[in-house]
């Protein structure tokens, strides 16, 4: 029994009052599920197997449905992070305001790519889908505190700062145990889908985080073509109209 | 220049986030006259007169919407849909961080006007800070008496209750967003039934947006024909527009519905020096573009629908003559490939696809076959799926490339366009 599974029991039984008082706020126990997985990795950096599992009993589902509902969510990590998850904005506004020379620095500058942490722990690197700060771009967040305006020199000063121990932001968890190590054996066994990934197990280095596009021509052919159908156009363009329309006749009968 | 502070009052003067700030510029006063003195009914018909319309994407009348509630005895829940996530929105975010009371007015008045005891906030998970923000407003208003049992001594109850979101666009979507706050999957349910009939736990269930539900404040405090009188004929009020890409200044600007698109472009200091105008993307990521010849349309939803694109969102980027449009094409197709639920074959094989193929251009590999491929490939996606995400693939992708055939095609490789 690893260390942690060890804590983990006292750990759930701190948590379990304020995890009662979540469902408490609900009229069905199942909405109690993003709360109280958000509240496990506030306290544990990511979703752990333990904190499912603890999940599932307390709202009478199976681990399974847990897993497979933390799984549809990026924000969910199911695997340990690091001590500063640096999320860079991908969206169209920062693109067009210089995103991809802002990652690519960062992705020197730390020696990692697209959804990886580094050796020592200390960072995870994601690039991440528009932040809604268009305004200010380019930005990013760091433990999903925005910073905005990015410059390689403002990354720079942050990176060392980070390194020194100096920057001012909360950590991922509240209780940084000095062990918790980055280790990509520990949680193995999680199955790795394109979404949720969390912050490791892409093994190429320096993945831009686009597409590493071998296959498209040949399934290229594959591609169905057809017509253009306007009728499947307007639908599109009527829906709301239809839709209001359904729900009247709905109310009619 | 157009700009008026509505919801935009105070923002960057004052702190908002302080109820006593808040309650000294009127704060509350419309809920407790609300409670007081209107029934619910009241509330729902001065939204329906107002000509409000949603401000999150659809556009759909509120005061309609709301009427489609059946009568009956059955709970009935509001939610407000603060999932921001379109690429280009950015003002349910700052309404969020700077005027969270407003915000909170704005449900417990849309509540009311529905006849609910359960109103919930669904807030994207990246905003953490906002979150903070409107737990803090709403302890405060809870310990003032706004929120809570027997309001006002009326014997009102009206419970709020906020819900973190963990990273998925697609819950901005009412019926993911319901499944999500069921604590499922953030899949989007088959409608109908519509939430109105049967939405979160089976109730009826009104979905509205932070912006519009924001709005109901001022229309009950000037009534409802002092929103009426501004905007088009069916475009009514004013808007919050999120202005970004390549402009001098990029930010929230709060205008009345119909400014001109040009206008707008100059509100938000214009283009940079020397530079000309290529294209504008009026409503977020899933609207095509319009041009130059569109510059002095006004900017409401008819008008946007008419010239090929919405208003969506109210999420206005501008793009000048350095933009690579097949890298931008690229982009948003990425996003939705990303964001897509998966649940719709059109929409997860056709986003992932077509992505795959840009992501050949982008690298200048593709092919002449893609292009008419992707000129003809909407009607294998749009209006095939369970939600509007799939429609959403490629709008901008079809209107650039109609517009900037040239940017592709130097993007063909040579050997393959030749063969």
């Amino acid at each position: 029994m690893s260390r942690r599974e060890l804590e983990f029991p006292s750990l759930a039984e701190r948590l379990r009052p304020q995890c009662e008082a979540i469902v408490a706020r609900y009229e069905e126990p199942r909405s109690a599920l993003l709360p109280i997985i958000h509240l496990f990795q506030e306290h544990e950096g990511y979703a752990s197997r333990e904190a499912m599992r603890f999940t599932a009993d307390l709202l009478g589902l199976t681990p399974a449905v847990v897993e497979s509902t933390v799984s549809f969510y990026t924000l969910f990590f199911r695997k340990p992070v690091g001590k500063y998850v640096l999320q860079v904005c991908r969206g169209l506004s920062c693109t067009i305001n210089g995103a991809e020379d802002i990652m690519a620095y960062f992705r020197e500058k730390l020696g990692i790519g697209h959804l990886q942490t580094t050796e020592d722990g200390l960072f995870s690197y994601e690039e991440v889908e528009c932040l809604a700060a268009c305004d200010r771009a380019t930005c990013m967040q760091v433990n999903l505190e925005f910073i905005y305006d990015l410059t390689p020199q403002a990354i720079d000063d942050m990176i060392a700062a980070m390194r020194a121990g100096s920057f001012s932001v909360a950590p991922m968890a509240q209780s940084d145990r000095p062990e918790r190590t980055w280790s990509v054996k520990q949680d193995g066994e999680v199955a790795q889908g394109k979404k949720s990934l969390g912050a490791l197990g892409v093994s190429a280095p320096n993945n831009p985080g686009g597409l590493g596009d071998s296959s498209g021509i040949i399934m290229l052919d594959r591609f169905v073509l057809r017509d253009d159908a306007p009728a499947m156009r307007a639908r599109s363009n009527e829906r709301l109209v239809q839709d209001a329309k359904l729900v009247a006749e709905v109310i009619e009968e | 220049m157009p700009v008026v502070k509505v919801l935009t009052d105070g923002i960057g003067e004052v702190d908002l986030t302080d109820i006593a700030t808040y309650r000294q510029r009127g704060g509350y006063l419309q809920w407790e006259r609300a409670v007081r003195e209107l029934k619910s009914s009241e509330v729902l018909e001065m939204a329906d007169r107002s000509g409000l319309r949603g401000r999150g994407g659809a556009g759909f009348p509120t005061g309609k919407k709301w009427s489609f509630l059946p009568a009956s005895d059955k709970p009935r829940y509001l939610v407000c849909n603060c999932d921001e996530a379109e690429p280009g929105t950015f003002k349910d975010h700052m309404l969020l961080e700077f005027a969270p009371h407003l915000v909170l007015e704005g449900i417990l008045l849309g509540a009311y006007g529905i006849g609910s005891h359960h109103a919930f906030i669904y807030i994207r998970g990246e905003f953490k800070r906002g979150y903070e923000i409107f737990s803090h407003a709403l302890d405060a208003a809870r310990a003032a008496g706004f929120v809570g049992k027997n309001l006002f001594g009326t014997g009102y109850d009206l419970e709020v209750t906020i819900h973190r979101g963990a990273g998925a666009y697609i819950c901005g979507e009412e019926t993911a967003l319901l499944n999500s706050l069921e604590g499922k999957r953030g899949e989007p349910r088959l409608k109908p039934p519509f939430p109105a009939i049967a939405g979160l736990y089976g109730m009826p269930t009104v979905v509205n947006n932070v912006e519009t539900l924001a709005y109901l404040v001022p229309i009950l405090r000037n009534g409802p024909e002092w929103f009426a009188a501004v905007g088009t004929e069916r475009s009514k009020g004013y808007k919050i527009i999120s202005i970004s890409g390549h402009v001098r200044k990029p930010g929230n600007y709060e205008v009345p519905l119909g400014t001109t698109v040009r206008e707008l472009i100059e509100i938000a200091g214009g283009l940079r020096e020397g530079r000309t105008l290529r294209a504008v993307q009026p409503g977020g990521g899933s609207s095509a573009c319009i041009f130059e010849e569109h510059l002095d349309l006004p900017y409401d939803y008819e008008s946007m629908a008419k010239a090929g694109s919405m208003l969506g969102s109210g999420a206005f980027v501008v793009f000048d003559d350095t933009t690579d449009f097949v890298k931008c094409a690229f982009n948003l197709v990425r996003f939705f490939a990303h964001e897509s639920c998966g649940q719709c074959t059109p929409c997860r094989e056709g986003g992932h696809w077509l992505e795959t193929v840009l992501h050949r251009f982008v690298e200048g590999r593709g092919l002449s076959s893609d292009l008419a491929m992707m000129r003809r490939v909407s009607s294998t996606i749009t209006g095939l799926n369970l939600c509007a995400l799939g429609d959403s693939i490629e709008p901008f992708l079809k209107s650039v490339l109609q517009r900037f055939p040239e940017q592709f095609e130097a993007r063909v490789l040579r050997e393959v366009a030749s063969a």
